[in-house]
């Protein structure tokens, strides 16, 4: 707060004086006061103008250069009035209470929200646990009356899965709830529990899939990891390029502070100016639009996975030739060290 | 033969889970009676326990540790819980396996058997004919001859063997081939089944493996 902002806002009252100086002179001429007294009682006017004007913008400019700097350097600005102290004026009281007031009343309001995206996300999280036990039954009961029609079922009965293993991960991922174990995970096994699971659905697709280098552990969640290379999995499954033998290459390789994952496929690949929003929420793009009917959230659940579970990822494509994802898992060894 | 003994509150699937396992050539037995599992579960005496986690009284995790205090008991933990921790969980409380609803019926019985013979502790070294099988070298012989097989045919081989004398479907075939990392496709397998028939005539065993049309194969 400067003092020329002061002066600009205390205008009123300067005129105010001013006119009230102007009409004492004139009573002090009219009744023909000596001039030394005249300018005795001016003199003693001005110094309490300019006293009383140096009080009160001191008093207050405490107050508002702190408001205004913390509130410059502060993050979340709705914690300004923790970070002030109480000011001592009036006007300052007032606002300092009603940013106190304003600010509890917001706290409450967010609380009611993100309780009831809890209590959404747990009926959620209930039920696709209750949903897959119909699911279960139902493969079991495919499986016993095994003939054509069984093996139908059976491939409907994993579509369903998959899509609700889906909402199941978007609700995880939405949520700032930690509940994911990294730990030491195998990523040979990961993989195969990918490729077992999409086994019919691959082999339908006459697809090849090949693996390389991947007697390698890496920190992370197992069922989050085996959740997104599925999707990987899916999407190069959905989008074949005619004419050429589908190849599905899972390798791996170490560097010197992480481990990468490469996700590669032979696929009708992704256009250029498409490349960098894959990961955006509902977005499908040209071949979304194209080949199959894409909601645009499988790819944006993965990236919200990886970032809350601290991995890297990105995407390579050229169009009608392959399309590449690669995951970055961080080496950690003060935690190995840990746990060794 | 091993029995096994189902600890699952959903009616349907116990039922069904029954039935897959008894055409598998288990014995089964259920727990219908929710009131006092743990200690009907110890007095039936399975050599197996398919347990699910969310069961009516008693937390699926609590029960399994409470077993696990009286027996050796392999368990196989079966559920809809999918997170990590729960398996991490369930693990650190003995369970021997961990597998999520809803699950593939074929991976299922791949696990109960590995399961099993991993607790009963057979040997790698078993017979077939006459004939020596080595795992660990992955090779046959008859005393005077060694052949070596490739993983692929190892693997399908040990599984025939395995289950000698009773159907095994190309589909289990190949879920223990993909289980094992081999992600062969229908031909591969169809040639690594007619090379390992043409390894076993050379040893003497000619027709050892019988083709059943829509069905599978029988090893003899």
């Amino acid at each position: 707060m400067r003092f020329t902002d002061h002066v600009k806002d205390r205008l009123w009252f300067y005129l105010i004086a001013a006119l009230s100086l102007g009409l004492m002179l004139l009573f002090l001429f009219a009744y023909r006061v000596s001039g030394q007294l005249i300018i005795f009682i001016c003199a003693i006017f001005f110094l309490f103008i300019i006293a009383e004007e140096a009080v009160g913008f001191m008093r207050k400019r405490r107050f508002y250069s702190q408001l205004r700097s913390r509130l410059d350097k502060l993050d979340k600005k709705y914690l300004i009035h923790e970070l002030v102290e109480k000011p001592s004026f009036f006007e300052g009281e007032l606002i300092y209470d009603a940013l106190c007031e304003a600010n509890k009343s917001m706290c409450e309001n967010v609380a009611e929200y993100k309780r009831s995206s809890a209590d959404f996300r747990d009926f959620i999280e209930m039920w696709v646990h209750e949903i897959k036990l119909p699911v279960a039954s139902l493969q079991l009961m495919a499986h016993n009356h095994s003939d054509e029609l069984g093996e139908k079922f059976q491939e409907q009965l994993r579509r369903i899965d998959g899509y609700t293993d889906q909402v199941l991960y978007y609700a995880r991922s939405e949520n700032a709830e930690k509940d994911y174990i990294i730990k030491d995970t195998a990523l040979k096994r990961t993989v195969a529990n990918v490729a077992l699971k999409n086994r019919e659905a691959v082999q339908l697709c006459g697809a090849c899939i090949e693996t390389e280098g991947l007697d390698l552990t890496v920190m992370t969640d197992g069922k989050w990891l085996e959740f997104i290379l599925g999707q990987f999995m899916a999407n190069s499954l959905k989008y074949i390029s005619d004419g050429r033998e589908p190849v599905i290459k899972v390798y791996a390789e170490e560097l010197p502070d992480r481990v990468l994952l490469h996700f590669r496929d032979n696929g009708i690949g992704i256009p250029a100016g498409d490349l960098n929003r894959v990961f955006d929420k509902s977005f499908t793009g040209e071949n979304g639009r194209n080949y199959a009917k894409s909601t645009g959230m499988g790819l944006y659940i993965v990236k919200s996975l990886c970032d809350r579970l601290g991995h890297s990822i990105t995407a390579e494509s050229v169009q009608g030739e392959y399309t590449e994802f690669t995951i970055g898992f961080a080496k950690n060894e003060y935690y190995r060290m840990e746990n060794s | 033969m091993n029995r096994i003994y189902i600890v699952e509150d959903d009616r349907s699937i116990r039922e069904e889970l029954a039935e897959l396992l008894r055409n598998s050539g288990y014995e089964t037995d259920c727990l219908t009676d929710f009131s006092d599992s743990a200690a009907q579960i110890l007095a039936a005496k399975a050599d197996l326990i398919l347990m699910d986690i969310n069961i009516p009284n008693l937390n699926g995790e609590q029960l399994l540790k409470e077993i696990r205090k009286k027996t050796d008991t392999p368990v196989i933990m079966v559920t809809s819980r999918t997170s990590e921790t729960d398996e991490v969980l369930s693990m650190s409380y003995g369970a021997d396996d961990y597998i999520t609803k809803p699950y593939n019926p074929t991976i299922l019985l791949l696990r109960i058997s590995a399961v099993l013979k991993r607790s009963s502790g057979a040997a790698s070294v078993q017979t077939y004919s006459g004939l020596q099988v080595n795992d660990a070298k992955g090779s046959l012989s008859d005393g005077s001859r060694e052949l070596t097989l490739t993983k692929n045919e190892m693997i399908i081989f040990r599984f025939m063997l395995d289950r000698q004398g009773s159907i095994v479907t190309r589909d289990e075939l190949m879920t223990a081939l993909w289980d094992n990392d081999e992600f062969v496709n229908d031909n591969a397998l169809t040639v690594n089944i007619s090379r390992l028939r043409s390894k076993l005539a050379e040893l003497g065993c000619e027709d050892a493996i019988e083709t059943r049309k829509k069905q599978g194969y029988i090893l003899r």
